[in-house]
């Protein structure tokens, strides 16, 4: 060994969220006495100010070649140790981590000494892989100043009209003859009440009109290639294959409504959902003069039924067209049959007051009970129970309109294959963080909004739109991405071009390739995400995984099982 | 004109988003804290619904991640007052009140705290833990440096004398910093209604009828009682009821609106309660359960069906002390009942109402205010436009909204500086 | 002249007559209601009976009936559940108006008190039957025809000797009144020509004759050029502040007895004594003979009105030893029965339930400043003779003998 190894290890307390459980000091203590160990000390927060403070100063002070944090999980504060070293010109690739929050304070809380015993075995294993890191130096690329939007509903158009506005060029992609989605298909939109179709033609116009959007109307992705900064969309449009290239991808693919087959009645006559109401209100087919009673019902198929979510925006839906039928027929009675009622936020409630002002009715029934719709000589009853005053109530209705809830359109599966992005529980998309990147997918440069991504109302896609544009914009704007160096290489003197790692991979990062001492595995760095999947099925042990090379891991689960201290 | 740059007011979640996206799009951007930290009231929670994730763990990377960022110039303790100019050149004035230590100097040690002799109740706890006055306001504060508390300071000079940099300053004195902008951000967040007024419920009367932001301080391990949930007298409780929309859907004091986060608020506390202590009973009274978002109703599912949260439908009519400092809820769970129920302590999941001072600080923007004091939308359907081109608005300031929804909207907020900084845009869109 | 712009404005507000449930649910918002049932969970009378103020409202939003339940006739009209009510269901309203619907058709509650609706009535015509209103006054007592101030004495001298068996002694407010008004130098007008404030006949749905008896009031009222008018009972307090503007337009000032002495007390033109066995300010404070004071809130002073520190201020100089009983203010538990309707066990033990309040406070004494209230609670004591050790005293007599009037 040239250079002479100087580790440094840091102990969190995290308040009393580790220090509460383990004996910190004690682990200070044990970790003094591990080969190439020269600092140890311990911090109530690593991570705040002060203890990164502590490390840069550790740094310089004594040296240090290696740091090894032990605090909580890698997924949250890696990237801060790692531009700590950073920032004293250690490399970042020579950092540590010992999970000792999670693996120990949290699931050994109730027995200390273990938790304490796991802490140190845990270090001594971090420090003999510290021991071994090499530095690695971070990739760049440029990245193509353009985007693609696939699905050109609100939310798509929304994004694609800001992208364009942050100066940059985007395809916009609709497997639609028409831009609008969802919004054409609506009669009005609360809470102002106005006509669907007058707020979609000014928007519609001002997609339509930018300079730097291109629509790609009847068209359907068909493959997707490519990393970050550089995609390639395969596109069928109008029956022609055509290919973009494109630096960022946003998927506002959008949802539809649940059909009701089988419940309630549903017959698409008197027995019909929400979008059909709309549907007929806009055209003024509707054929009022037989209708006395209208009863809207919540919840259909949705919470339990059919599917286990809340589609948010039923009850504003079912509110804003009992009013608009109630304002216009005073003398039809109108009653919303509800169990929770999503009058979320600051205006919703104020509207859901409107609407009861203006004489609409709401009943509320457990969702346990929930009503049931019968034929009576050719009648429509709707039996209700009454959670609060515990009555069945039979309501004879002319009408009867089924809430259903939002579904994830058919074609996401698809997508999802083609992106490598994940859907949830629910088949929506799944975001990169449930909390904190809301539009962020787990893969870089591709983006999410609009109701792809669950029940929203306008606004919120909206919102979203812009929220996805910004997000798509940042690589965009700075022309370069940077990616990980925890990437896996290929030994081609060992490779045998099997294809094996190939077809493992779930990025499509590694390819065999032609040379002339005949097939090789090549690695597209910039794709791989470092999961190792390739690495561990090479036969030839010809694939090297960066930062969890074979040497790193042997020697970090030797010191598993050789409690005693070896240097 | 030079560097083109965006202003945020409000350290908050939505407001560092807003700030992060522009930064790391390569816009150089203010971000104006009132308080000494950023962080906001995320950083006050002790877990987020609906994953249970540690609400300090997830934010303190980001808070980081914000103040360190090359293209970010974090301001805290500092307000805004003067904005003049329009979109793309707004002139700003901000006014940089006094720590009393020198922020370039401190390096957070901690040592003025530990000699101060003064006990000041700390904001950030909720008032439920003392502070000295020379203080941060939590652990993870963003920046590490410490403030005196000039009101309270007894001018002692003990923090002075054992300061090893000399960073105390007494005299200093306020600080007013200009800057051209192009684009502003508003992000200034809310407050929890003091429920004092609800008189039926007794809070501030009553010694074990708590806030529920109280209560997340008391249930967070760094928080005041290291996370037990005990009463006044210190004994750990053994029953625990929530009450939803105290001051919100009300129209007494003509706040009808919903807070959208309290049910599933009381919902992630009484899951976190369970996971404390399994055998406390926990109630929760609510009107209508607004579990909307994303995997809402799954997470109240699990309340019910795995932890054996009781859920209660209705609002109580009152609440009574009695001798043993039980509480006595008064409810009627149907029609033809009215029912008490018995617990050791009320938690009230007050209104969440926009943040004092946001009606001078629309003052000072030109911009409209609604009837609730939320900023008022120029198009109701584009909830990041205030009436002011080149002002644009995030987070819960404009509507209640959650974590991620606030996340989102900071982004969006972004998005349309970003189109007034990088693509020349003017005008807010004419409602489009 | 007063009297002409008067009788102009008073057809000119004229209301048209109740006619269907929809209009009442509109009037009174009820349709805001969102069945929480916070209202049903403090209402006096469902703690104790069969009763839900949002089940009578959903009834009526589903259409369903609500007419003929006998229960309109027991609400109390306390305003609790208004005070509650955080949609703006204005409940109270909403039964007054059902009553009056109700009335239409015939049909009415059970009275407590025999035909005292009858002679309410028969009271509104004053020139049929020539009352001796001013009976209680005595020689030492300076009144007078015409003035600026007018002491509006309400039934009083009516329910003194309906009630003489409870011993209410309801002349001794008024003579109290009267005497603590000509100790601050002011000779109040009395009206012989005064008839009831129709308050009761109001609240059981009779909005004719309580026009009429409106219409009379404010005529002599008007009559004798009075600016200010003072109160000793909350209810015709309640009824000339917001029920007589409903239909007629008044020039003169309105102040309940308390409001006018808390006023004087601060102007620095009242001086109050601790009362002779009571502590109080200045006085001995650890006096043997200290008694303990609470206050009962009436409804329609407190919740109807939201006059809650005024008398809390007077009684405050007097009684140093002052105690809020567990609910109070605005959370005040009713006297238990209102526009002598429907009074029943539930409403017995609504009685039962504010004494025991008052006894665990210690409290010897407890004030309030509505007759009715007082009337009823006496009622109830008279017939558990030696259950409750405590007093109820009208504000207007506690401050009277501080001052050493009676």
């Amino acid at each position: 060994m040239t250079e002479e190894i100087r580790i440094g290890v840091f102990i969190c307390h995290c308040g009393i969220n580790i220090g509460g459980v383990v004996d910190v000091p004690a682990v200070v203590e044990y970790a003094s006495t591990l080969p190439n160990i020269v600092h140890a000390e311990r911090n109530l927060y690593t991570c705040s100010s002060e203890g990164l403070e502590s490390i840069k100063a550790a740094i310089k002070e004594h040296n240090l070649n290696r740091v090894t944090v032990a605090s909580c999980t890698p997924r949250t504060h890696e990237p801060l140790f790692r531009a700590t070293c950073k920032e004293v010109g250690l490399n970042p690739y020579l950092f540590e981590f010992v999970n000792i929050r999670d693996q120990c304070s949290w699931v050994h809380m109730h027995e200390p000494e273990r938790a304490t015993e796991k802490a140190k075995d845990l270090l001594r294993m971090g420090v003999a892989k510290a021991a071994r890191l090499e530095p690695l130096e971070e990739l760049t690329s440029d990245v193509i100043p353009s985007a693609v939007v696939i699905g050109a509903g609100i939310s798509g158009m929304t994004a694609a009209l800001s992208v364009a506005r942050n100066g940059f060029s985007v395809h916009l992609i609709e497997k639609e003859k028409e831009i609008g989605g969802m919004l054409r298909n609506l009669y009005r939109l609360y809470p102002t009440d106005e006509p669907a179709e007058e707020f979609l033609e000014q928007r519609i116009k001002a997609v339509k009109e930018h300079k730097r959007i291109a629509l790609r109307l009847s068209s359907a992705v068909r493959a997707v290639e490519g990393y970050v900064g550089k995609f390639k969309v395969i596109l069928d449009e109008n029956g022609i294959e055509k290919s973009i290239d494109a630096g960022v991808i946003i998927v506002a693919t959008g949802a539809e409504e649940f059909e009701p087959e089988g419940l309630y009645e549903y017959d698409g006559e008197r027995v019909i959902t929400q979008l059909q109401l709309e549907e007929q209100l806009k055209k003024g087919d509707l054929n009022w003069a037989g209708i006395k009673n209208v009863m809207m019902i919540q919840c259909a198929g949705a919470r339990g039924e059919v599917v286990g979510y809340c589609s948010r925006i039923c009850c504003m839906n079912a509110i804003k067209n009992a009013k608009l039928i109630k304002e216009a027929h005073p003398d039809i009675n109108v009653f919303v049959a509800h169990n929770e009622l999503q009058a979320y936020g600051e205006v919703y409630e104020l509207y859901y007051r409107d609407a009861k002002k203006a004489g609409v009715r709401f009943l509320r029934f457990p969702l346990e009970r929930r009503p049931k719709v019968r034929r009576s000589d050719g009648n429509l009853v709707v039996d209700v129970f009454h959670e609060r005053m515990r009555l069945d109530i039979p309501l004879e209705a002319d009408l009867v309109v089924l809430s259903v809830p939002l579904v994830q359109n058919p074609d996401a599966t698809q997508l999802s294959k083609m992106l490598k992005v994940p859907l949830g529980q629910d088949k929506f998309f799944f975001e990169a963080h449930v909390k904190l990147r809301p539009v962020d997918f787990a893969t870089d440069g591709i983006f999410l909004c609009g109701t792809a991504h669950g029940p929203k109302d306008i606004g919120e896609s909206i919102a979203q739109g812009y929220a996805a544009a910004s997000r798509a914009t940042i690589p965009l704007a700075r022309g370069y991405v940077h990616s990980e160096p925890i990437i896996s290489s290929v030994n081609e003197e060992l490779c045998i071009g099997c294809g094996i790692c190939e077809s493992v991979c779930p990025y499509g990062a590694i390819e065999v390739v032609e040379t002339e001492e005949g097939g090789r595995a090549r690695v597209t760095g910039v794709r791989c995400k470092g999961c190792g999947t390739c690495g561990s099925s090479c036969i030839k042990r010809a694939i090297k995984m960066y930062h969890f090379t074979d040497e790193q891991l042997i020697a970090q689960e030797r010191a598993a099982v050789v409690t005693e201290v070896i240097s | 004109m030079g560097e083109r740059s965006v202003l945020v007011i409000g350290g908050g979640v939505a407001g560092m988003q807003a700030a992060f996206d522009l930064a790391e799009a390569g816009i150089k951007v203010f971000l104006v804290e009132r308080t000494l930290s950023i962080g906001g009231r995320m950083a006050q929670l002790d877990k987020t619904f609906p994953t249970n994730d540690c609400a300090i763990c997830i934010l303190a990377p980001k808070m980081m991640d914000c103040y360190r960022h090359g293209n970010i110039e974090v301001l805290t303790f500092s307000e805004v007052i003067s904005v003049e100019g329009e979109v793309d050149s707004f002139n700003v004035k901000i006014l940089r009140n006094p720590r009393f230590i020198d922020e370039e100097i401190c390096n957070g040690c901690g040592d003025c705290a530990k000699v101060c002799p003064m006990g000041i109740l700390n904001k950030f706890d909720m008032d439920l833990r003392v502070r000295g006055g020379a203080y941060i306001p939590f652990l993870q504060a963003v920046p590490l440096i410490y403030a005196l508390d000039r009101e309270k300071c007894m001018r002692c000079g003990l923090c002075k004398v054992v300061c090893g940099k000399d960073a105390i300053q007494y005299d200093q004195r306020p600080e007013i910093v200009e800057m051209t902008v192009s684009a502003i951000i508003v992000a200034t967040g809310f407050d929890a209604l003091d429920p004092s007024s609800i008189t039926e419920y007794g809070y501030g009367r009553y010694e074990n009828v708590i806030t529920a932001l109280e209560f997340e301080r008391l249930i967070c391990a760094a928080g005041p009682t290291g996370g037990h949930v005990m009463g006044k007298d210190g004994k750990e409780v053994k029953s625990i009821a929530w009450i939803q929309c105290v001051g919100a859907r009300d129209m007494r004091d003509n706040r009808p609106y919903c807070c959208s986060v309290c049910c599933m608020h009381a919902t992630k506390e009484a899951i976190l309660t369970k996971e404390h202590y399994p055998e406390v009973e926990t109630y929760i009274f609510y009107t209508d359960l607004r579990c909307f978002g994303k995997g809402f109703q799954e997470y109240v599912n699990r309340a019910k069906d795995d932890y054996g949260v009781e859920y209660i439908r209705g609002k109580p009519g009152e609440i009574r002390e009695k001798e043993d400092t039980n509480l006595e809820i008064f409810y009627s769970p149907s029609s033809d009942k009215v029912e008490r129920l018995e617990v050791e302590m009320v938690v009230l999941c007050t209104a969440l109402i926009p943040s004092e001072g946001v009606e001078a600080l629309a003052g000072v923007l030109g911009v409209e205010l609604d009837e609730y004091k939320f900023f008022k939308l120029k198009d109701p359907y584009n909830f990041t436009e205030t009436t002011r081109d080149g002002i644009f608005v995030a987070g819960y300031c404009q509507a209640p909204r959650d974590i991620p929804e606030c996340i989102a909207h900071g982004s969006a907020a972004a998005s349309r500086a970003m189109e007034v900084v990088l693509g020349g845009n003017r005008n807010h869109e004419k409602s489009q | 002249m007063k009297s002409e712009k008067f009788i102009k404005t008073a057809v000119k507000r004229e209301k048209e007559n109740v006619s269907v449930i929809s209009d009442i649910i509109n009037r009174t918002k009820a349709y805001y209601c969102v069945e929480c049932g916070k209202c049903t969970s403090a209402c006096p009378l469902s703690r104790f009976g069969d009763y839900s103020p949002d089940r009578m409202v959903e009834r009526a939003l589903l259409g369903l009936s609500v007419k003929p339940d006998l229960r309109i006739w027991s609400c109390l009209t306390c305003n609790r559940c208004k005070e509650l009510c955080t949609y703006g269901v204005q409940y109270p309203e909403f039964i007054r108006e059902l009553r009056s619907l109700a009335l239409e058709e015939r049909e009415r509650g059970i009275c407590a008190h025999g035909e005292i609706f009858s002679v309410m009535k028969l009271l509104a015509l004053p020139h049929e039957n020539p009352q001796k209103r001013l009976y209680w006054l005595s020689e030492e007592m300076k009144v007078q025809e015409k003035g600026d101030i007018l002491y509006f004495t309400g039934c009083l001298p009516y329910f003194d000797i309906v009630f003489r068996d409870l011993e209410v002694h309801t002349v001794e407010i008024a003579r109290s009144t009267v005497k603590i008004l000509n100790k601050l130098g002011i000779a109040p007008v009395v009206m012989n020509d005064e008839v009831c404030c129709g308050h009761d006949l109001f609240w059981s749905g009779d909005t004719g004759t309580f026009k009429r008896l409106a219409y009379i009031n404010i005529q002599n009222i008007m009559s004798r050029g009075v600016k200010k008018v003072i109160f000793s009972c909350p209810e015709g307090y309640r009824t000339f502040k917001l029920d007589y503007p409903e239909f007629f337009d008044l020039d003169f000032e309105l102040i309940h007895i308390s409001e006018f002495l808390s006023e004087r007390i601060e102007e620095g033109k009242l001086e109050l004594k601790p009362l002779p066995g009571l502590r109080g300010r200045g006085a001995e404070p650890h006096s043997r003979t200290d008694e303990t004071v609470t206050y009962h809130d009436p409804c329609r002073l407190g919740r109807h009105l939201g006059v809650y520190d005024a008398p809390r201020r007077v009684i405050t100089e007097i009684a140093r030893n002052f105690v809020e009983m567990a609910s109070t203010r605005e959370n005040s538990l009713c006297c238990g029965t209102s526009g002598w309707t429907n009074c029943d066990s539930f409403c017995e033990e609504i009685r039962r339930e504010r004494l025991r309040e008052c006894i665990n406070t210690g409290a010897k004494i407890m004030i309030t400043s509505c007759p009715k209230c007082l009337i009823h609670f006496k009622c109830h004591m008279s017939n558990r003779k030696g259950e409750y050790d405590i007093e109820i005293v009208p504000f207007e007599v506690f401050v009277a003998r501080a001052m050493g009037l009676v």
